[in-house]
């Protein structure tokens, strides 16, 4: 049976990948503060490319590539025609269209923030792609999360790609009953409630096996301790990268604080 | 019997489940009386909703502490009264396999080795006996070639498998099996019940419900039949299906047995029925050749 | 209605092929069971009869008509597909409605419409719980009544995905007297089933796949009568079969009667 692959992770064996969990979050954020903090306009490409070559390191720079470049070019147009041709904040004339000015400070504003979200947007697939969501879970868990909690978080990994699954069974078995799915708009609306329908009843119907089956798995047990199959390994090397991180961090945006008020 | 150890002891069970709308619904099951020795193959038959699972549910404590409803009588399960304990701490003494494999499956792993590893984490097991736990379980079900699969990529009758090595893995003496093989196909339910043999001959007590009727008769020792909510009989296989009229119970009696039940009647064989398939075939020979 | 398979072969998106090259003709009423094991593809093989699956490479015609022609809505009307598991079609209020869904969509007359759900409720023995929410049925009403769904439809080939699965003795009653009423109201049923017994009892023609091929189309008695084709798909003929096969009959048995007339045979024969 032709299955689709169940999460966002990709598993691919790369020294990124072998990342402790906490590290690649704390880099994300720090990346994305950074980017997002420091006042040159060009700062979040500084740390883009820098994302670049963490992907390279992933095996994923083509993805990664594919990934952020469509979401950036119309991001950018769409912020250099609000900002660099209407901003207020416009002194200095770049070009003039004849209709209307495209200005400097307005420019440097739309690519900045457009280089801030990239890099969010960004780290975030790094993060995703190359962990396991086991293993992030275990480490929220390893550092003080409530396991019930983590449970539900890694339900919702699994739950959504299940749920598509289902979802073409269903339409496969409407559309035998005579149900068109394809055509104009309101025939495809028309077929909403047949198609979620039987998704939300079984659900439903399961909700109390599945309670079950967490029950006789021990699920609800007294012990405190709970262990986990997967492994995540820490190292000196990585709890000293994460302290940097987060100094560089708080340096850049105490400096940049600092810089708006001279 | 006597010489024998009791692990399960059910006195005078009924119950009756609480609907949604508060009401009462008629007795699912009624005044139930058995008893299942250590090491035994148990199996209970009985048309649909004539009342499989309500036990079954009963023995591993869902009733009383899942389901909610009117619990008469006392279930003993190793000498505890099942009232009076948790699922999960029964958990650790007896399991339970049902019928829709891919509604044991906990939905957080990825991959089967972590589905089998999730009910050891919950009691606390370090991660090195978890390890050898799992491989061991692994090898045992004949899913070790699969460990590395996501649950979701198998078929129905692997599913069931990784199930019954999840409940396994928690070393268990009892385990129950609800109908578990009534989704798969024939060499998917095969596979369940030579694993399941295995399990029996390491000591494991086993308690299956289950509708196949030539399966029950070939693998089991023990059976107690259900009947609209009521027990009709229990004891060892060979006499029950002897003394069974299956038609009037909506169950198809085992082929073994018709085809001997007309042998004695015929006259040609004054012995016990046949349960198995080795036996009715050498019956039957030593008929032809005389 | 004639249907032509020629040279069907259906591949999944993700590359597996999964039909490897079917021709099969259908044309009649005689009752058709598939079998195989799973992940053979039989069930591949079913979706493509009202177009839920297209093939990927070569035809199928049904009455001359290219599967590619219509939609799989339109083709419901004259072809009913059963699903495995009742969960994934059920979301109505009534058991009523849920007969109703299809007949409806397919533009059936009202009076049409009611003549045909009081026939699909009386034969699924749903005409008592028509206004039972589905959710209120037992698992095995709840697959009657998808069966009742797609019977009101009045197609002219039902396929059935495993309906034996999780029935009993009544279950599997019931399902016998619906092929066969089906059957003599001129309707060819198709059905997927692990149950052998099941399938000898009601199915005069048996298509076995394995691995995405045909390796057995014959009538019922000769299909169970190739015992190392079955074997290399690991299908086991039901036990009767197996104990006459065991001693030596060389009549193929499916039934006791059959095996006492066998029996019978060689008993008078050694004396």
């Amino acid at each position: 049976m032709a299955r689709k692959s169940v999460s966002s992770y990709i598993n691919i064996d790369s020294p990124i990948d072998r990342l402790h969990p906490m590290t690649k979050i704390v880099a994300v954020l720090s990346f994305g503060i950074i980017g997002f903090a420091a006042p040159m306009a060009l700062a979040p490409y500084v740390v883009l490319l820098g994302l670049i070559v963490i992907s390279y390191l992933a095996k994923l720079s083509n993805k990664f590539i594919h990934y952020v470049i469509p979401f950036g070019i119309p991001l950018l147009v769409m912020l250099l025609i609000i900002h660099g041709l209407f901003s207020a904040k416009n002194v200095t004339t770049l070009y003039d269209f004849g209709f209307a000015k495209l200005g400097l400070e307005g420019t440097l504003y739309a690519v900045k923030q457009v280089g801030s979200v990239l890099v969010f947007l960004g780290a975030f697939f790094l993060l995703t792609a190359t962990t396991h969501p086991g293993k992030l879970v275990t480490a929220f868990v390893d550092s003080g999360m409530n396991p019930k909690l983590g449970y539900l978080l890694l339900a919702t990994f699994q739950i959504f790609p299940q749920m598509q699954m289902r979802l073409s069974t269903i339409r496969e078995a409407q559309v035998a009953r005579g149900l068109e799915v394809e055509g104009n708009l309101l025939k495809r609306a028309s077929a909403f409630l047949p198609l979620i329908g039987p998704l939300v009843m079984s659900s439903l119907m399961s909700v109390q096996e599945r309670g079950m089956t967490l029950e006789t798995r021990g699920f609800g047990s007294s012990n405190t301790k709970i262990t986990s199959y997967i492994e995540v390994q820490d190292t000196a090397g990585q709890k000293t990268a994460r302290k940097w991180l987060v100094i560089a961090t708080i340096v850049v945006v105490i400096g940049s604080i600092v810089y708006r008020f001279i | 019997m006597d010489t024998k150890k009791i692990v399960i002891d059910v006195k005078d069970f009924s119950f009756s489940y609480l609907m949604s709308d508060g009401e009462m619904q008629k007795k699912a099951v009624e005044n139930i009386n058995f008893q299942v020795c250590k090491g035994e193959f148990f199996c209970i038959i009985g048309a649909n909703e004539s009342g499989k699972s309500t036990l079954c549910n009963a023995l591993v404590g869902l009733i009383p502490h899942f389901f909610q409803g009117d619990m008469d009588g006392e279930i003993t399960v190793l000498g505890e009264d099942t009232r009076k304990s948790t699922v999960a701490d029964l958990t650790s003494k007896i399991g339970l396999v049902f019928q829709d494999p891919f509604n044991q499956l906990t939905y957080t792993t990825t991959s089967v080795a972590e589905e089998l590893a999730f009910g050891l984490g919950n009691i606390g097991v370090p991660r090195e006996e978890m390890y050898r736990r799992v491989n061991d379980v692994a090898k045992t079900m004949r899913i070790d070639h699969l460990l590395q699969k996501n649950p979701l990529e198998l078929s129905g009758g692997q599913v069931q498998r990784v199930a019954l090595g999840s409940v396994f893995v928690m070393n268990p003496q009892i385990i129950v099996l609800d109908e578990c093989t009534a989704q798969l196909d024939p060499l998917g339910s095969k596979e369940i019940f030579d694993v399941v043999k295995v399990l029996n001959e390491r000591g494991i007590t086993v308690v299956m419900a289950d509708n196949d009727m030539e399966r029950v008769a070939e693998y089991s020792d023990h059976v107690l039949v259900l009947h609209n909510n009521k027990q009709v009989t229990w004891g060892e296989t060979r006499e029950v299906f002897t003394n069974l009229d299956f038609s009037s119970l909506n169950l198809n009696p085992p082929v073994y047995v018709s085809i001997s039940k007309k042998y004695i009647n015929q006259g040609l064989w004054k012995k016990e029925v046949a349960i198995k398939e080795k036996e009715i075939i050498n019956i039957s020979r030593e008929i032809l050749e005389r | 209605m004639k249907i032509q398979f020629t040279d069907l072969h259906f591949s999944y998106p993700s590359g597996d092929e999964a039909l490897k090259g079917i021709s099969l003709d259908f044309s009649g009423t005689e009752p058709v069971a598939l079998i195989g094991q799973n992940g053979s593809g039989k069930t591949t093989f079913a979706k493509h009869f009202n177009g839920i699956l297209r093939p990927t490479s070569g035809t199928l015609l049904i009455d001359g008509e290219d599967i590619h022609s219509k939609t799989t809505a339109e083709w419901s009307a004259r072809i009913g597909y059963v699903f495995q598991n009742p969960q994934d079609q059920l979301f109505l209020e009534t058991v009523k409605k849920e007969l109703e869904f299809g007949p409806k969509k397919i533009k059936m007359a009202q009076e049409r419409i009611d003549e045909n759900v009081r026939y699909a409720a009386q034969l699924c023995q749903m005409d008592d719980k028509l206004s039972v929410h589905p959710f209120d049925l037992s698992p095995t009403q709840r697959k009657f009544c998808t069966i009742a769904s797609i019977i009101a439809m009045d197609p002219e080939v039902i396929l059935l995905d495993e309906p034996t699965g999780g029935q009993d003795y009544d279950g599997n009653r019931l399902l016998e007297d619906i092929i066969k009423d089906l059957h003599k109201k001129g309707k060819l049923i198709i059905t997927i089933s692990h149950d052998m017994d099941f399938v000898i009892r009601n199915f005069e023609r048996v298509i076995v796949l394995c691995d995405g091929k045909v390796i057995i189309d014959a009538d019922t008695r000769t299909a169970f009568s190739k015992v190392e084709e079955l074997a290399s798909t690991f299908i086991e003929p039901p036990p009767v079969t197996r104990i006459g096969q065991a001693l030596g009959f060389d009549e193929t048995v499916i039934d006791i009667q059959q095996f006492f007339t066998c029996f019978d045979k060689r008993k008078k024969g050694t004396i």
